[in-house]
């Protein structure tokens, strides 16, 4: 008896044996032994993320083929801290799709590797690309990513409630016909628009500041960086920027801090791709978006984008967007002059450190850059392009009948996007903090922004202390070595 | 040690082996681990960056780290509300559900079934509830002429998130009743024969017969409270204006989002600490009034 248990027991090894040995995933059959498999994680999930399947799939049935590389696509959330933990564990992807805030941080911290060679080999250059995003993919003089889609940001406002309310903006010497065109005009547009509820609670709201996914980036309107390169300081507490949050303040002095704090928590900033995105509900009648608006439109609230004809035949028409509730206009300035100015946000294609397939997950990243490939991804995206050259046909046919406008934003000499600092994260965060300080709390702005001045700047000086020491010791290592 | 006794060991470990081995590789390691990486600045990037040495400097960041002291707060605040309320309400349920009353297996399964609902699931749920505008809570109080509530204001989002804690307490619930049924009947019916009405029974008869089990889920909440996690991130992500900043959203967003592995870590341990010092009390504190029969 004691050996039926035995050889019970012995077989109960070799199966967990086997199961260790032949239990990996297999290669899959389909692909031809001699392939480069590229492994490409990404972090669209639903639409975006079929719509970029689409991609690959005619990356692997075209370019694929000819050059023996095969891109199994991987559709995940938290891409970032995914990368990062297979990046650390040695076994990163080939291509990691993450965002432009990633860019300076990852490439600081020798997570991702530099693209200058072979983006030159492949002909995309500098002159080939808008500056704002070629220069979002730079890190210390160095290329680290390339885009996959952009995003321009622009003023959506509402031309129903507009032309409703025509007489009282026309009575306060505002016309309803047209887009506000200076800060202090969109302030006046917004104050006459607000309607209040009982319980004196906002009904709808003209504009809010704090409902703004780009609070960060607020003083770009103001003409003033975030951090200057050159001295390798921040500038939170320079004068135009205090006055940007100044102005985030002054709304809840003129509407309360309360009734805006409700209008937020009943209409999330997250929720922009449901129904309950408060634009879509003619309940925020100005909205800073990017040109995926339009997509949400057209899901959401088709009657807002009205044109009797069917929607495929649209862009045939000379003048469709007459009969459209929205518009976009350029988010004006708080200077005179100052024109056009927009933050440009971008989904960035990059290459882990330690792939062993550098050359090949290039291929594909240099495929989604071509003109053709670049202009279907973000007309699927419903986005602007990051190449400088543009096809007649993809202002055309675009799904978003303003994407001129964001097109222009790209290309203006007052475009910005997120500043070249490897601890962006934290200084995201740090500023909507003092956003909401200053709007929820009626916090001084210059003291909240001195404050937030002081510990940022002190973070950043020690990264870069840390990262000097760092240096420092893999320069002996590497002395070290050489002399064994 | 005979022959036999350590073939038997050796059989013991074998058969322990998957979870020595687990243990050993999946936590007692880390935890070690993130011991050292509490000293050093640490990024968690490539293999080839190893973790620098920067001896008790993270430690003495945090000592002047604004953020760490307002989640601490946060987090203590959320505990002082979370735990008793926590305590007080399953303690009760579990009393009230104990009674031999009709349709008793129906109540004891609408209490518990809340403890099954997924936490990312449980806070979407409450997100709406609670929701300014169209949320559950406002609908009820407007139709009383009552203006709504912001339940997730800087004000009242701590409460409300306390308050949704005590949702989720059936497991807690259903270790009291537990408990409830080892409350020796003898012991009741003597007190009830010495006059005692039914408070006096539960004050001086069900409680202290019950005091271990109490004992047992209070270090359990306050080890639960101290690292809540998944429906503020959910939720609230801390705001508004870091009023819901829990520490250990702190350590996530510091880890992962901030990639300072080492100054997580520095955040980790300091919150063991916090969480040891704070169960020691309780240990301390239940000489005087856990009874163990």
């Amino acid at each position: 008896m004691i050996w039926v248990k035995r050889i019970i027991f012995a077989l109960l090894i070799l199966c967990g044996i086997a199961f260790v040995i032949y239990g990996a995933p297999r290669r899959d059959d389909k692909i031809p032994a001699d392939f480069v498999v590229i492994r490409y994680w990404e972090k669209w999930t639903g639409n975006e993320g079929a719509q970029m399947q689409q991609i690959v799939d005619d990356f692997n049935r075209t370019v694929g083929r000819e050059k023996k590389i095969f891109v199994r696509y991987m559709s995940m959330s938290n891409v970032d801290k995914k990368t990062l933990v297979a990046i650390s564990a040695g076994v990163p992807p080939d291509i990691a799709g993450m965002w432009d805030q990633q860019v300076a941080q990852f490439a600081a911290l020798g997570a991702i590797e530099p693209l200058d060679e072979l983006a030159t080999a492949h002909g995309i250059t500098e002159q080939t690309y808008t500056p704002v995003y070629w220069n979002g993919c730079r890190y210390d003089g160095k290329l680290y990513a390339l885009v996959s889609t952009p995003a321009a940001i622009a003023l959506h406002y509402n031309r129903k409630v507009f032309s409703e309310n025509a007489a009282a903006l026309r009575a306060a010497g505002l016309d309803p016909d047209r887009p506000p065109r200076t800060l202090e005009e969109m302030d006046r547009y917004a104050e006459i628009l607000t309607k209040r509820g009982p319980f004196g609670r906002i009904d709808r709201a003209g504009y809010l500041p704090l409902q703004s996914w780009y609070v960060p980036f607020t003083s770009y309107w103001f003409g003033q960086e975030i951090f200057d390169p050159k001295t390798q300081k921040f500038q939170l507490d320079a004068p135009q920027f205090i006055r940007a949050f100044e102005w985030i303040q002054s709304y809840s002095r003129k509407m309360g801090a309360k009734p805006i704090q409700d209008f937020i928590s009943a209409h999330p900033q997250d929720n922009f791709d449901t129904p309950q995105n408060p634009f879509l509900t003619d309940t925020l009648i100005m909205q800073q978006q990017g040109p995926w608006q339009a997509n949400y439109i057209d899901h959401l609230n088709p009657s807002m984008s009205r044109v009797l004809v069917p929607k495929d035949q649209e862009p045939t028409l000379p003048r469709r967007t007459d009969n459209y509730s929205w518009a976009v206009a350029p988010f004006p300035s708080a200077v005179p002059g100052l024109e056009d100015v927009s933050f440009c946000s971008f989904d960035a294609l990059m290459i882990p450190t330690g792939t062993k397939h550098k050359n090949e997950a290039f291929e594909f990243i240099a495929y989604v850059n071509r003109q053709n490939v670049c202009e279907k991804l973000n007309m699927l995206h419903c986005k602007n392009t990051q190449l400088r050259s543009v096809s007649r046909n993809f202002i055309a046919k675009h799904p978003n009948p303003y994407i001129d406008v964001f097109q222009k934003l790209a290309a203006s000499p007052n475009a910005r996007g997120v500043p070249p600092v490897p601890i962006w994260p934290q200084v995201a965060k740090e500023l909507n903090d003092a956003g909401q300080a200053v709007a929820l709390e009626n916090a001084d702005p210059r003291e909240v922004l001195t404050r937030a001045q002081a510990r940022l700047q002190a973070e950043y000086d020690r990264f870069r202390a840390i990262d000097l020491k760092r240096r420092e010791q893999q320069q002996q290592q590497h002395q070290l070595a050489q002399r064994k | 040690m005979t022959r036999e006794q350590r073939r038997n060991l050796l059989k013991g470990l074998a058969f322990c082996s998957p979870w020595l081995l687990g243990f050993l590789l999946f936590t007692a390691l880390p935890i070690a681990l993130s011991l050292y990486y509490s000293f050093c600045d640490y990024a968690l990037t490539a293999p080839d960056r190893a973790p620098v040495w920067v001896g008790i400097a993270n430690y003495r960041q945090l000592w002047g780290d604004e953020l760490f002291w307002k989640a601490l707060g946060t987090t203590f605040r959320y505990a002082a509300m979370a735990l008793p309320a926590g305590v007080l309400v399953s303690l009760g349920l579990a009393l009230m559900l104990n009674a031999n009353i009709r349709g008793q297996t129906i109540y004891r399964a609408v209490i518990f079934l809340p403890s099954l609902v997924p936490a990312t699931a449980a806070a979407m749920l409450w997100l709406w509830m609670f929701n300014g505008r169209f949320g559950l809570f406002n609908n009820l109080l407007e139709r009383l002429g009552v203006g709504g509530l912001n339940w997730l204001s800087t004000d009242l989002a701590l409460p409300s998130l306390a308050l949704m804690s005590v949702w989720g307490v059936g497991n807690t619930v259903v270790i009291y009743l537990a408990g409830l049924q080892d409350v020796p009947r003898e012991l009741l019916e003597a007190a009830e024969i010495d006059g005692a009405d039914r408070f006096g029974r539960l004050v001086h008869v069900t409680l202290p017969m019950l005091s271990p089990v109490i004992f047992f889920n209070l270090v359990m909440a306050i080890i639960g409270t101290f690292s809540v996690l998944t429906v503020p991130y959910i939720m609230t992500r801390g705001g508004p204006n870091n009023a819901t900043y829990f520490y250990t959203m702190y350590g996530y967003d510091t880890a992962f989002t901030y990639l300072r592995m080492g100054y997580a870590s520095a955040l980790a341990w300091v919150q063991l600490l916090i969480i040891m010092a704070l169960t020691a009390l309780a240990f301390w504190s239940a000489r005087k009034w856990v009874h163990y029969v």
